[in-house]
């Protein structure tokens, strides 16, 4: 086929493709209102849910996850054009903070009673939850991605892992009753990295075109 | 080039809101320039070779068009499909190439070669599209007829015979990154 010929071809496939941003929304509000339900019927929110929103430490849990959602999915977006480069310093503010809160809390605790605040008493529910309110999400994002052009498929898979799973725990700690930044802080940014590192894979294999 | 008067951006936006004619008006203005570029860097790979790769490259930007924010410059976006799709078809080819991005931009414009020749694989990758995919593309690309006389000849709504065509686009792209890898 001489190339003005597929020129042609091209030229006359006129079907207008949707924007990403509009993609990426009609995959993660679902996404996330299908997480909001499916912990609320399951697990069921805390029953102090809205006044821990009040309450700057375990609050905290969601300002995190939120701010490292955010974060990363405005990454994804810039990574799903094929010339988008990110700087991911931003990325680091979230574990710094986290650090700096885990480090007061240490210190803030008695000596006694610091081992039992940093394993809870559902570290296995927490490790497990939060993966599995991020698959949707994830999914979303890395779809989009897709839909896109991604020239960093691995890095643009793990931010899509980074997000989703930041989204997860942050749905996920409407449910949780750990208040100690030891706990969250260790198990939530665990369950987080877990998702990161399988969705990197993923977006190594997937986002290719 | 400021990203007001670039032409191709012109082109492109017209494009994207529409426009067939201004669509294969950029088309035809980027293929000697991806050519160039290609060529330039696929020296080693032989010319009819190069001619497949400008053509997966093509391809590419047709079905990539949506990821171009009109208010960004286009030359960026478009070395960026290049890039990709060159080392893309270095890998298959058993050799790793390390494309700096600054150097497309140089490559601009000053190697336009003649036309080649047909590039063999592209129709191979036709042959293994459903027998009415094929006839379509075959009748608009390389026939040259209307989407609606396509239609007429083979029985079909206009409407169905675009959605075909996207489809069988799309597929071809499928194709060819499998016969790449």
């Amino acid at each position: 086929m001489k190339t003005e010929d597929l020129i042609r071809s091209l030229a006359a496939d006129t079907a207008q493709p949707g924007r990403l941003g509009v993609t990426l929304a009609m995959g993660l509000i679902p996404a996330a209102v299908i997480g909001l339900a499916a912990v609320w019927a399951v697990l069921g929110f805390r029953p102090d849910a809205v006044a821990a929103l009040a309450k700057p430490v375990p609050v905290l849990r969601h300002v995190l996850t939120l701010i490292l959602f955010a974060t990363a999915l405005r990454m994804c977006l810039t990574l799903a054009r094929p010339e988008g480069r990110v700087r991911l310093w931003p990325l680091l503010l979230v574990p710094l903070a986290a650090l700096a809160v885990v480090i007061w809390a240490y210190a803030s605790l008695p000596p006694g009673t610091r081992a039992m605040a940093l394993f809870g008493k559902t570290m296995v529910v927490c490790l497990v939850t939060v993966p599995l309110i991020s698959v949707l999400p994830v999914a979303a994002i890395l779809a989009m991605l897709r839909r896109g052009a991604v020239t960093r498929p691995t890095l643009a898979g793990a931010l899509a892992g980074l997000a989703g799973g930041g989204l997860g725990a942050a749905i996920y700690a409407l449910h949780c009753t750990e208040d100690s930044p030891l706990f969250y802080v260790t198990w939530y940014g665990l369950a987080i990295l877990m998702v990161t590192a399988v969705s990197a894979l993923i977006g190594s294999r997937l986002l290719r075109w | 080039m400021t990203q007001a008067s670039d032409p191709w951006a012109t082109l492109l936006r017209a494009a994207n809101a529409g426009d067939a004619r201004a669509y294969a008006r950029f088309l035809q203005a980027i293929t000697p320039v991806l050519r160039g570029i290609v060529r330039n860097k696929g020296r080693v790979l032989g010319e009819a070779v190069c001619e497949e790769v400008v053509q997966d490259v093509l391809l590419a930007v047709h079905l990539k068009r949506h990821t171009w924010r009109s208010d960004a410059p286009l030359r960026p976006w478009l070395y960026a499909i290049a890039r990709y799709k060159v080392v893309d078809a270095f890998r298959a080819r058993g050799t790793r190439i390390d494309l700096p991005i600054d150097d497309f931009a140089d490559d601009l414009a000053a190697h336009s070669g003649p036309d080649p020749t047909e590039a063999a694989d592209m129709q191979k990758m036709i042959a293994m599209l459903d027998p009415r995919a094929q006839a379509i593309v075959r009748k608009v690309g390389l026939d040259g007829v209307s989407i609606a006389e396509t239609g007429q000849d083979l029985g079909m709504k206009e409407g169905a015979v675009r959605v075909a065509l996207h489809r069988a686009l799309k597929q071809l792209a499928v194709l060819r990154q499998r016969y790449v890898e």
